[in-house]
């Protein structure tokens, strides 16, 4: 097999070379010499090689003829020579020395172009930083490329994108893509353990994982050893690996933990071993949540019975892909099918761990990236505008150094010196303020997005902070430096005589880069209040119950019960216990409060035969008698639950109305029955929709049973409504609670407007940090409409004189510099609100309830920006007008 | 185009001495050296070989194109045979009159200048 060189590599000398014989050769001789590459190294090095090659060329050539363009160099003054002399160490000593000396002369401007600078270092290095764990850095594990995340085909909850166990059995024995393939029990977070013994009660979570969980991540056990055998069966003997976080917190490090009993509950699980700091299951797998320890899930039959209760972790061959994988399980799932066509659950779906992880925040994090990235253009744009506005008085400077024999490029280099040091300065404070922002965001527990905990400001940040000061250094110096560093001594001193119409073109090129900061501004404000407007929205959804007044409990005993009829009176008497305190209006029970995990589960109509027989997926939700009205949600039609719907009665159920809606469609639902996995049971009810999932989704068909009749839930949770606030409400729940069953843990509560909270978070996060960012913008935007004006304003102060002196009143100078100033502003302002319009349909999946082309918003923000511009343009417009003429002429 | 001083000197001391850099007057000589073969690759490694030196693609690349600017170095586009450049033509290299003469000269003004220096210019 022939290896041919990278095509893209190609593609890019022949647009940076242009067309014609000279580039088609320049690519054979390339072409050549990857060969002999190829032959040498192997094909790999040989594409890095093109690569290089190729960049470099790109830049050399390219690079030549922007100089020559630029700065008309002198003859044979190439590339190369300009660089050797401009890295002569002495000179660039001498340079500095000479840049510190105006900088301390000027310092006030400065350490002012400092902050900006730093404003934009901090907030560039900042999201760099919360991005980093996220979308760049590898995830913590061995190889981390290799592992793949096999998700099943359905949509919707985690029902639909969990797998049975019989399905990572059948893969396991028949792919060829995978070293190893792995899986944990995705509906962890619904049970709870209650860790008995070693002092008072705790809640803890605990995720069971297949034997082989840790080996496919490639995780060694801090302290103690891995899962074996007879730990990893049906029944096998109870093990647990604490992470590491909990072994500190409740068993200080004690090493000599490994190989003790701990009672979970009223089992006693032996203790195998303990997590590395550097794998925290819930960071990377469950952001928000928490996990205090592992324990074997079984891949059984039995546990396969339970449905789709897997999330499937696998390690890629070296060889194997993504999309290999893919077609290898697609292959193997199609041929399961064909053996049994009953089979019920069979899909496969490979991503990326990395991509999987990250998945949900990808698009807010470029968002973030691309704002941070404005606010530091209009940084840059604000400061070349300042270096430009001192131009003049510079050049004079420059053309004495000129007359004196300094060649163009030493002039070139002083004043890139300059503004260097003024970049690395602001880097340093940019720094400063990074740190300052990612120790709040890394603080913040209410955020539920991946690896948050572990952002901080670190190496590659740095690398990353004096990178972005030293482009900054030079692109806020390069037009400046090149415009002052022309050394034309004439056109310098003969300015001195006349003053004002010195540099017209370059007050156009500043006027222009106002313009161009403003249009950022826009886009920043626009898409800023897109975001304000669908949180608003997001916050004014109709739930469907009351999140307000409400606290919630997980009930979680160790006590062991025989019956149905034994647990449901042991929690009657808890509630009742709860229901007697002053201050409390409702309480009830239920097995998932919203915006937790989901499930689902199949249901039709009894008696239908053949192609009727049509299964829907009804979310199932487990409560008892007084839920319902406990959350304030509305019964349409029917009955509630009642203490008499137990064991020794017929089933019930209630719908809600999309249930209702979709199996018997215009019907009345009331009295007709359901079949289920479980048996009939009639439909004795129907309450409104309610968002159950999270904010943003409408609620599907879903059903409530009663915890009397249905022993289909692992943990149980109380919901109590009081207008007490929950610091006062707490102690005294607890304790009857407590009075109840004193082996439930009473610390874990949080009220529903948490929950709702932390489900909008990721959000919120986003709009503060691009809220910040436009508001940064719009102040950097207004900042430079006062420099240039006030610039403007002062180099016309003769002129403004004369005209005074002429009858021109204060009112129309004041006017006519405001003037201009919304000229700028108004073009800034169609330029920003064009940009916007393209850009803003790229956000889309951010909003939610808002067009991206919202014209409110965009009108808004362009009267918002108009007005900052007029301020800006204000003070410097009153200075012209007051003017006095006779200091003005004096000037002369 | 020229600086004034140029015009008072015979044409081939200027453009040896005003004219012609040391690499140029290498790639010269480096095309005139390979023969049978004066392509691109061949000059590169020859420089890079024989002369001690990091040749970067680009920089002999742009010198090609001045060389050729002033008139010193010349080439004819020719369809390659061999399979490695993947039908993409060479540059077949030539060095034109102007520029041996500005060889010659340059070799000129060296020796010149390290004539009677006697045991200074053979010392290392």
């Amino acid at each position: 097999m022939t290896v041919t060189p990278p095509q893209r590599a190609e593609q890019l000398l022949q647009r940076t070379l242009g067309p014609g014989g000279e580039t088609c050769a320049i690519l054979g001789d390339l072409a050549e010499d990857f060969a002999e590459v190829v032959e040498r190294s192997g094909p790999r090095a040989a594409q890095r090689f093109y690569w290089w090659e190729a960049v470099l060329l790109s830049l050399s050539l390219k690079g030549q003829r922007a100089l020559d363009g630029l700065v008309s160099s002198r003859d044979g003054e190439t590339l190369e020579t300009m660089m050797k002399s401009a890295f002569n160490l002495p000179a660039i000593v001498q340079d500095t020395r000479y840049a510190l000396r105006g900088l301390r002369m000027e310092f006030r401007l400065y350490l002012f172009s400092m902050l900006i600078i730093g404003l934009g270092i901090g907030a560039t290095t900042a999201v760099y930083s919360v991005m980093s764990p996220l979308m760049l850095r590898p995830l913590p594990f061995d190889e981390p490329g290799r592992l793949a995340w096999v998700a099943n085909d359905g949509e919707g909850g985690l029902s639909a994108v969990t797998s049975r166990t019989s399905n990572l059995m059948d893969f396991r024995a028949l792919n060829q893509s995978f070293e190893g393939l792995t899986g944990y029990m995705a509906f962890f977070e619904q049970g709870s353990y209650t860790l008995v013994g070693h002092g008072e009660p705790e809640k803890l979570v605990g995720v069971g994982v297949a034997q082989n969980f840790l080996d496919v991540l490639r995780v060694t056990p801090l302290v103690g050893r891995n899962f074996v055998d007879e730990e990893g069966v049906w029944g096998g003997r109870p093990a647990v690996i604490l992470s590491h976080g909990f072994w500190q917190r409740r068993f200080a490090s004690r090493r000599n933990i490994v190989g003790t009993a701990i009672t979970l509950d009223s089992t006693s699980y032996e203790v195998v071993g303990v997590l590395p700091p550097s794998f925290d299951f819930a960071e990377i797998f469950q952001p928000s949540s928490r996990v205090d320890f592992l324990r074997p899930f079984p891949i059984s039959e039995e546990t396969d019975r339970r449905g789709n209760t897997l999330s499937m972790i696998g390690r890629l061959k070296p060889e194997a892909t993504v999309a290999s994988a893919q077609a290898d399980l697609d292959r193997i799932i199609a041929g399961l099918q064909q053996d049994d066509p009953d089979r019920w659950g069979l899909g496969a779906n490979v991503v990326g761990l990395q991509r999987q992880v990250s998945g949900p925040y990808r698009s807010a994090m470029w968002l973030l990236a691309a704002a941070a990235g404005a606010v530091m253009l209009i940084v840059c744009v604000n400061l070349s505008n300042l270096l430009l506005s001192k131009g003049p008085k510079r050049a004079k400077e420059m053309a004495v150094r000129s007359a004196l024999g300094a060649p163009r490029h030493r002039l070139l280099r002083q004043l890139l010196i300059e503004s260097l040091l003024l970049s690395l300065g602001g880097g340093v404070i940019g720094l400063g303020l990074a740190i300052l922002i990612t120790r709040a965001v890394a603080a913040a527990d209410a955020i539920s997005i991946p690896l948050l905990r572990t952002v901080s400001v670190d190496g590659s940040a740095l690398v990353f902070s004096v990178a972005a000061a030293l482009v900054t250094g030079l692109v806020i110096g390069i037009v400046p430096a090149l415009q002052a560093s022309t050394g034309n001594v004439a056109a310098a001193f003969g300015g001195s005589t006349r003053g004002a119409s010195a540099s017209r073109a370059s007050n156009r090129l500043r006027e222009a880069l106002v313009v161009a900061e403003i249009a950022l501004a826009c886009v920043l404000l626009v898409l800023g209040g897109l975001l304000l407007k669908s949180f608003q929205q997001l916050l004014d959804v109709e739930l469907g119950f009351q999140p307000r007044e409400l606290v919630t409990w997980k009930i979680n005993s160790a006590r062991d019960f025989e019956t149905l009829t034994e647990l449901t009176a042991h929690s009657d008497q808890l509630i009742q216990n709860v229901l007697a305190l002053p201050g409390v209006e409702a309480a009830g029970l239920t097995d998932d409060i919203p915006f937790g995990t989901n499930r689902s589960w199949t249901i039709r109509q009894p008696g239908m035969e053949g192609e009727e027989r049509e299964m829907v997926g009804v979310f199932p939700h487990i409560i008892d008698s007084r839920y319902l009205q406990t959350m304030h949600i509305p019964l349409v039609a029917g009955r509630h639950f009642t203490v008499e719907d137990d064991e020794s009665r017929d089933r019930v159920v209630i719908f809600n109305e999309s249930a209702a809606g979709v199996l018997y469609p215009g019907e009345d639902p009331l009295g007709r029955q359901v079949e289920m996995f479980s048996g009939l049971a009639t439909i004795v009810g129907v309450v409104a929709d309610v968002r159950h999932l999270s904010l943003e989704s409408e609620a599907g068909a879903e059903m409530y049973l009663p915890y009397s009749q249905a022993w289909n839930f692992s943990s149980l949770e109380l919901v109590v409504r009081s207008s007490l606030p929950v610091d006062v409400l707490a102690p005294s729940v607890g304790a009857a609670i407590q009075r109840a069953d004193p082996t439930i843990p009473i610390t874990h509560y949080q009220s529903l407007t948490q929950v709702v909270d932390q489900s909008t978070s990721p959000r919120r996060f986003t709009l503060f940090l691009l809220s910040a960012f436009a508001a940064t913008a719009l102040l950097l935007a207004a900042l430079g409409i006062y420099g240039v004006l006030s610039y403007s304003v002062t180099e016309r102060t003769r002129e403004i004189g004369i005209r005074m002196a002429l009858g021109e009143s204060a009112g129309s100078v004041l006017w006519r510099v405001i003037s201009k100033t919304l000229v700028l502003a108004s073009l800034g302002v169609v330029l920003g609100a064009v940009a916007s319009f393209a850009v803003s349909r790229s956000v889309g999946s951010l909003l939610y309830g808002v067009e991206p082309t919202d014209p409110a918003t965009f009108t808004l923000m362009a009267v918002v920006l108009l007005l900052v511009a007029c301020l800006a343009g204000y003070f410097p417009a009153l200075r012209a007008s007051r003017t006095e003429t006779v200091i003005a002429l004096q000037a002369m | 185009m020229y600086t004034s001083f140029s015009r008072e000197l015979p044409y081939e001391a200027t453009t040896s001495l005003a004219k012609i850099g040391e690499f140029e007057l290498l790639v010269i000589l480096a095309i005139v050296r390979a023969g049978d073969e004066p392509y691109a690759n061949r000059v590169r490694r020859d420089l890079q070989d024989n002369a001690d030196r990091r040749v970067t693609r680009g920089a002999l690349y742009r010198t090609l194109s001045r060389l050729r600017d002033k008139g010193y170095v010349d080439w004819q586009m020719q369809p390659s045979e061999v399979p490695e450049r993947g039908g993409h033509p060479m540059r077949r290299l030539k060095v034109t009159k102007a520029g041996l003469a500005a060889a010659r000269a340059s070799r000129a003004v060296l020796l010149d200048f390290f004539e009677g220096l006697g045991p200074l210019a053979d010392r290392g």
